[in-house]
């Protein structure tokens, strides 16, 4: 508690609405936990257990004190007999299942847990739910219970016990051991990581509201005194709130680590273990500030754990209490880029480029923007021209990237082919600032949004259509907070919306089969899954779904400005997500960010593939029903 | 104010240029400057450390600073320290310096500021920030001496033409378990290094293996003076090692001339080569982007054409 009362505050209380909502959904309801079918029964058991089962601990420690005694109102009640009957069975049947998961499962997930102290607090659980069963069949036996029918399974144990003597003493044996067990389990709760019990509740309480995609500004105002001026999380004493909480909420379920795309290749992240590390790093937090505190990297975890993220937000997903991995790590990597400039070399070259006269990852001339426009009509905005509808951000990949170049030309074809008012800033557009963001170079992604807002305000832009799912994300969720709030969609959602206006006709003759890879930043961060889904739908080709699709997508290796690190370990993460979309057997696989594309295109051609790799606009730009696609209708 | 330091990183080979430049800068401080060499070649480095302004030259040719790197030369600068009492050590942020510079200061528990970029003396030193953009100026305090690593290239070197008096350093052997040195493997690099070649080939996916690189080596021999590089696949697909990479993760080279073969020109590959001043391209796909940034395009077999090539270079080399 002292820690957190000492830590940076959190700014987590806006919308208690939704926060209410959350903690019905993911604590009371479990819905996070029952992503997994088997470990989600065992755990609702033990959990509604505990709920149901509270006030027989009040009911013990009041017959320790004076036999006989019970709770007005429901100590008696048969109704509430059977549920604690029912319930503490349910608890030990939860128990049998925890056991069977971890002794004769073995989910590679606990690689890395305390595996012993887990058991030891399923047997202490275990043993307070078996006295409590015991307590009530020797109070049945000795004829103490009115309604012994309403507890059928501590009636049919009430068979083991006579009526005499030895059946007191038992009766008082096990009401003691109950209660003593329980005030163990209490003492040992804080040191172990079954703290989560009370951890946990406020931990989903103060989860992030809105999109995961989005990050949590850190304004940096070099003006400011020093004392104020903070680079990210450099030790344990750096985190906030938030942040500790999590640290405390972790049960190392290793769910995360489960799905975390890059232990799944081979590298030393994992979700898990890095809470974990942090986690023993903040317990050493000295509250009187004595003791000076080591950096998180590289004495928790190492430089190579922070660089090695995706940011693509499974962790985040599948975490049953509401840890926010992916923001620690990004704090961590704002500290080590701004503070200590140590970051992946190769990075350099695009945080220069963004950073450079023109403000693109790669470097490339500003004058040649518009290069992909060729002979598309195209209406590009020069200062003091009246507004579009709908301003096109066509991004730095969308302009300078072959392949992303296509989708652009898809786009700009289809739009055109619907009526649509649009038109592009051309060479006034700049990167958004998401590759630095993601590095941790908040400073100059700081100086990127606030240019491009004013760029905004200045064309008087209120809507926009972005095809990168890091521009999108960027745009909608994360500008407003440098004052450009704009109506964002992504092109895949303007397309279907468009289709459905029938604004745009297809002729669904197209043959083959297509896989559709959902990009992380439109769908697990922004909830994008269904509008490719239907624009692909509508093409005629036959869909079929990788294993990992939607909610539980695998990245395709570029996300947290990966793109611009190199790769090393087992595997890559773009060749694994590949064998998996060949595996379904499509001929095409479809894309919705240009990150994507190119990461999987360039793993299509490493594995020798024929698969065609192809944007949702393309494959739709293909089957669409007009003479000429570049005219307008 | 006491005398100024400069850590002198010395090999039997000669020099570090890190000790001429901070040498340099320690002469501009005024006062006392001094250096500490240690390890094999530290004695016959006193004449160039002497020229660049050394007075005096601390220096120790024990093998061990060598074998137990480290440790045993912050030991050692420790009883040095002692002794003499200097206000300020200039390091260089070398992986040796940094090394040294860091064992230093836990025995003396003294500042030390690393990255910096320009020093004003034992109170004040500078750094860089956000890529260069921002400037910041760090008062040091604490008991001195005051340790600052200094990014290398950042003050010229010039010579003084001073000479130094040796002061023979007997080497402090660290207590406790040290780290030693098993064995020294120096890269093979064939022909100049990629940066900095007039010439470069590269290969990319269109080769599609590894052994076909020994034409490119053929080709670049023949040509004489050229370096050998790869795309990003070539180097992903583990046909030859990273340091040949150019691209946006790798080297970004500048040559005269750029012959690419069997590389399509992926964006993030170009990035890296087109500052080139010619540019061939060498592939099989009419499409391929690479064709629309060469000066030179040819549409064929790489296969077939490097080693026409190759002997044409040849061929016009003897006659």
């Amino acid at each position: 508690m002292a820690l957190l009362r000492a830590a940076r505050p959190a700014a987590r209380t806006a919308e208690p609405g939704a926060r209410a909502r959350r903690e019905l959904a993911h604590v009371l309801g479990q819905r996070k936990l029952f992503q997994k079918a088997l470990p989600g029964v065992m755990h609702a058991f033990i959990f509604w257990g505990f709920l149901v089962l509270f006030p027989t601990i009040i009911e013990a420690m009041l017959a320790i004190v004076d036999d006989g005694r019970s709770l007005p109102l429901i100590g008696q009640a048969p109704w509430f007999l059977f549920l604690v009957d029912a319930f503490a069975t349910l608890v030990a049947v939860g128990i049998a299942i925890a056991f069977y998961i971890r002794k004769v499962q073995r989910p590679d997930r606990f690689r890395g847990s305390h595996m012993e102290e887990a058991d030891k607090i399923l047997l202490a659980i275990l043993a307070i739910v078996t006295t409590l069963l015991l307590w009530n069949a020797t109070k049945i036996a000795l004829g103490q219970v009115a309604h012994p029918g309403a507890e059928p399974v501590a009636n049919a144990l009430s068979a083991l016990f006579g009526t005499g003597q030895p059946t007191e003493t038992l009766e008082r044996v096990f009401v003691w051991a109950h209660v003593l067990i329980v005030l163990g389990f209490l003492a040992y709760l804080p040191k172990s990581k079954h703290l989560h019990i009370i951890t946990a509740a406020p931990n989903v309480y103060f989860a992030k509201n809105g999109p995961s995609g989005r990050l949590e500004p850190e304004r940096i105002d070099l003006e400011a005194a020093d004392e104020d001026l903070r680079f990210g999380v450099a030790t344990a004493k750096d985190l906030s709130k938030k942040q500790l909480l999590d640290l405390f909420s972790c049960t190392e379920c290793g769910r995360c680590q489960e799905v975390c795309p890059a232990w799944n290749t081979g590298k030393p992240l994992s979700p898990k273990l890095l809470i974990m590390d942090i986690r023993d790093a903040a317990a050493a937090i000295d509250p009187t500030g004595e003791v000076e505190l080591q950096p998180l990297v590289p004495n928790a975890v190492t430089d190579q754990v922070v660089w090695d993220c995706v940011t693509c937000g499974a962790c985040m997903r599948e975490c049953p209490v509401d840890i926010e991995h992916v923001d620690t790590i990004m704090d961590l990597r704002r500290n080590l880029v701004m503070a200590e400039s140590r970051f992946p070399t190769e990075a350099g070259t695009m945080l220069r480029g963004v950073e450079g006269p023109n403000e693109n990852p790669w470097g490339q001339p500003a004058s040649t923007r518009t290069d992909w426009i060729g002979d598309i009509p195209v209406r590009v905005l020069a200062p003091g021209d009246p507004a579009p509808e709908y301003l096109f951000w066509v991004g730095c990949a969308g302009a300078f990237d072959d392949r992303a170049k296509k989708t652009t030309q898809s786009v700009a074809r289809l739009l055109n082919a619907a009526g649509v008012d649009w038109a592009v800033l051309g060479g006034r557009e700049r990167c958004t600032g998401d590759p630095a963001r993601r590095m941790g170079h908040e400073y100059l992604f700081q100086m990127l949004a606030e240019q491009n807002a004013a760029t905004f305000a200045d064309a008087g832009i209120t809507k926009v259509v972005a095809t990168c799912a890091h521009c999108f994300n960027t745009l909608a969720n994360e500008y407003p907070d440098y004052g450009a709030t704009l109506e964002v969609v992504h092109h895949t959602e303007l397309l279907s919306h468009l289709l459905a206006e029938r604004k745009l006709l297809t002729t669904p003759g197209a043959s083959g089969t297509v896989t559709y890879h959902d990009a992380c930043y439109l769908g697990r961060h922004n909830g994008r899954f269904d509008p490719p889904r239907d624009v692909l739908g509508s093409t005629g080709l036959t869909t079929t779904e990788m294993e990992r699709a939607r909610e539980r997508s695998f990245c395709c290796g570029a996300g947290g400005a990966r793109m611009w690190m190199e790769e090393d370990g087992e595997a890559r993460i773009n060749d694994t997500r590949f064998a998996e979309a060949a595996g379904t057997g499509a001929d095409t696989l479809a894309v919705a960010c240009p990150y994507c594309f190119v990461m999987l295109d360039d793993a299509a051609k490493a594995a020798g593939s024929e698969m065609r790799v192809a944007d949702v606009a393309t494959l739709l730009a293909e089957s669409v029903a007009t003479g000429n696609p570049t005219e307008r209708p | 104010m006491g005398a100024t330091w400069v850590y002198a990183q010395v090999t039997p080979d000669g020099v570090h240029p890190s000790a001429l430049e901070l040498l340099t800068k320690a002469r501009a401080l005024g006062g006392d400057v001094a250096a500490v060499a240690l390890g094999p070649g530290a004695t016959t480095a006193v004449n160039e450390l002497g020229a660049h302004g050394a007075a005096i030259v601390y220096a120790g040719d024990d093998q061990a600073f060598a074998d137990h790197p480290g440790r045993t030369a912050a030991h050692t600068l420790h009883v040095l320290i002692g002794q003499h009492a200097p206000s300020l050590i200039l390091f260089p942020a070398t992986y040796e310096g940094r090394d040294v510079a860091g064992c230093l200061q836990a025995l003396t528990g003294s500042t030390l500021m690393a990255n910096a970029t320009d020093v004003d003396g034992p109170a004040r030193a500078r750094t860089e920030i956000f890529g260069g953009t921002k400037i910041v100026e760090v008062d040091l305090a604490g008991p001195e001496p005051r340790l600052v690593l200094v990014r290398p290239k950042s003050f010229p070197a010039e010579p003084s033409g001073g000479t130094a008096e040796v002061i023979a350093v007997d080497v402090v052997t660290p207590p406790g378990p040290t780290a030693s040195v098993v064995e020294r493997h120096a890269e093979a690099a064939s022909g100049p290094k990629l940066e900095e070649a007039n010439v470069v080939v590269a290969g990319g996916r269109g080769l599609g293996g590894p052994e076909p690189f020994a034409m490119l080596d053929d080709l670049a021999a023949a040509i004489g003076g050229a370096a050998v590089g790869a795309s990003r696949a070539a180097v992903d697909a583990g046909w030859v090692p990273y340091a040949y990479q150019v691209g946006q993760t790798g080297k970004t080279v500048k040559p005269e001339v750029y012959i690419a073969a069997g590389i399509s020109g992926a964006l993030q590959h170009v990035v890296g080569m087109k500052g080139a001043k010619r540019i061939v391209a060498i592939n099989k796909d009419a499409d391929a982007p690479i064709l629309k940034i060469a000066d030179l395009g040819v549409v064929g077999d790489l296969f077939e054409i490097v080693p026409a090539l190759t002997e044409e270079v040849r061929r016009r080399a003897t006659s």
